[in-house]
């Protein structure tokens, strides 16, 4: 009856950002992000790359409520950059470890030599 | 700023077995949230294409309107082209000739005696997309040997079923109609240690006792060397039969079992959608994309961020 439509899951309104950053005003170096229509697989991932980081202090996830399709990523470093730079970097060795481990699937896939040529180029 | 952020990890991927509709293989030297968050993308973010709409000009089966729509969207069908389309949530601002829609058109009437069964081979394909099709389709006439199709309906004398479908590109978070896998699962490598020195106290007869209480086999007695050795590490089921074996034996600690927190034993099971080699890449692709875009929100949030003289 009053469910939200499904699409609402995964499509961004338009009067929202995607990426919301909210400082926070009691603690230093430390933000919040609120990210439209993400769930946990990007909340933990990028947890769990921040929480490599010798930088970060904390960081840590949240999904506040189920029918809300938004997620809270909070971080707060040490001073020596800004929870932006922190997380821009932790996406970025991300996205260099998913390249690599897609290249090397690729590689052993076609040991296999099925003969069928992937459709993704 | 210019620092690396962490020790850079280099993930390593073994593949084991490939078929049409499974894939085996092990990703290891990373963190179990990488083989997470692939996971969850493979059952619901993976686009394939499946019938959407339908629309009913003759149903005079004994089954209703919304439940043949609901099977015909059930119907995997082959989606190679799926990149080729714009789903209907997509954005696409400036593209008026985006592809969409794939129509399927059906029309059976039973006219015999006999029942006759309705299958996504009474689909008559989309002549723009011929490529797009339900899995395991023929035309022409059924013989023993001729794939099946998937049931959809039965009819007797006199009944006729006509529609057009229309299917269209989405994901799984939509509909589980759109998943491009029927299971995807992955089980962290066990990593067994036996305590040797408290072994050697059991008897061979206390010994294989122990080896026996697994319900898979794990271990094995060494006939040579009288010790017992791990075969099949993989085996292990979590199931904690040794361990309590070993308690029941009142030798707590012969075996030590944790799971390994950087290898991943993955399983892909398709539909028949897409070959499963290339759902784990799409996957791949899916995500970084994901990660794409959150970066250059980023990047234009800080910008906003950097106007305002924060």
């Amino acid at each position: 009856m009053n469910a939200p439509d499904r699409y609402e899951k995964f499509v961004v309104p338009e009067h929202l950002l995607k990426v919301e950053v909210r400082k926070d005003t009691k603690v230093a170096d430390a933000a919040t992000f609120v990210i439209q229509r993400e769930d946990h697989t990007v909340g933990n991932l990028v947890r769990m790359q921040l929480l490599e980081d010798k930088d970060i202090m904390f960081a840590g996830y949240k999904i506040p409520h189920p029918l809300q399709y938004q997620l809270l990523i909070k971080v707060q470093t040490n001073g020596s950059k800004t929870p932006q730079r922190a997380v821009q970097s932790a996406i970025g060795s991300l996205e260099e470890e998913l390249r690599d481990i897609r290249e090397k699937f690729l590689a052993d896939v076609a040991r296999f030599g099925s003969g069928e040529e992937s459709m993704l180029a | 700023m210019s620092s690396r952020a962490a020790p850079k990890r280099t993930p390593q991927v073994s593949v084991r077995k490939i078929e049409p509709d499974f894939c085996e293989f092990v990703l290891s030297d990373t963190d179990p949230s990488v083989a997470n968050a692939l996971r969850r993308v493979m059952l619901s973010e993976v686009p394939t294409l499946a019938i959407d709409l339908v629309e009913i000009e003759v149903n005079t089966t004994v089954l209703n309107d919304e439940f043949i729509a609901h099977r015909l969207g059930l119907i995997p069908l082959v989606s190679q082209r799926v990149w080729d389309f714009t789903g209907a949530y997509d954005t696409n601002d400036d593209d008026e000739n985006a592809l969409m829609d794939i129509v399927f058109q059906m029309d059976v009437k039973c006219t015999g005696d006999d029942t006759l069964d309705v299958t996504s081979n009474d689909l008559q394909l989309d002549p723009s997309f011929p490529d797009i099709h339900p899995v395991a389709y023929s035309t022409g006439p059924q013989d023993a040997q001729a794939e099946k199709g998937v049931l959809l309906v039965k009819l007797r004398k006199g009944q006729h079923l006509k529609l057009k479908a229309i299917a269209r590109k989405g994901i799984g978070k939509d509909h589980a109609k759109w998943q491009p896998v029927a299971t995807v699962a992955f089980q962290y490598m066990p990593d067994i240690r036996i305590n040797h020195a408290l072994m050697d106290t059991l008897s061979e007869e206390q010994k294989l006792q122990w080896i026996q209480s697994s319900p898979n086999p794990v271990f094995r007695l060494n006939p040579v060397t009288a010790q017992v050795e791990v075969v099949d590490a993989e085996a292990y089921r979590y199931d904690g039969e040794v361990i309590a074996k070993a308690k029941a034996l009142g030798k707590e600690g012969l075996v030590n079992i944790t799971p390994r927190q950087d290898m991943f034993i993955f399983r892909v099971e398709g539909t028949g959608a897409m070959a499963t080699q290339q759902i784990v890449v799409a996957a791949i692709d899916v995500l970084l994309r994901k990660l794409d875009t959150l970066q250059q929100s980023l990047a234009s949030a800080d910008a906003a961020m950097d106007m305002d003289g924060l």
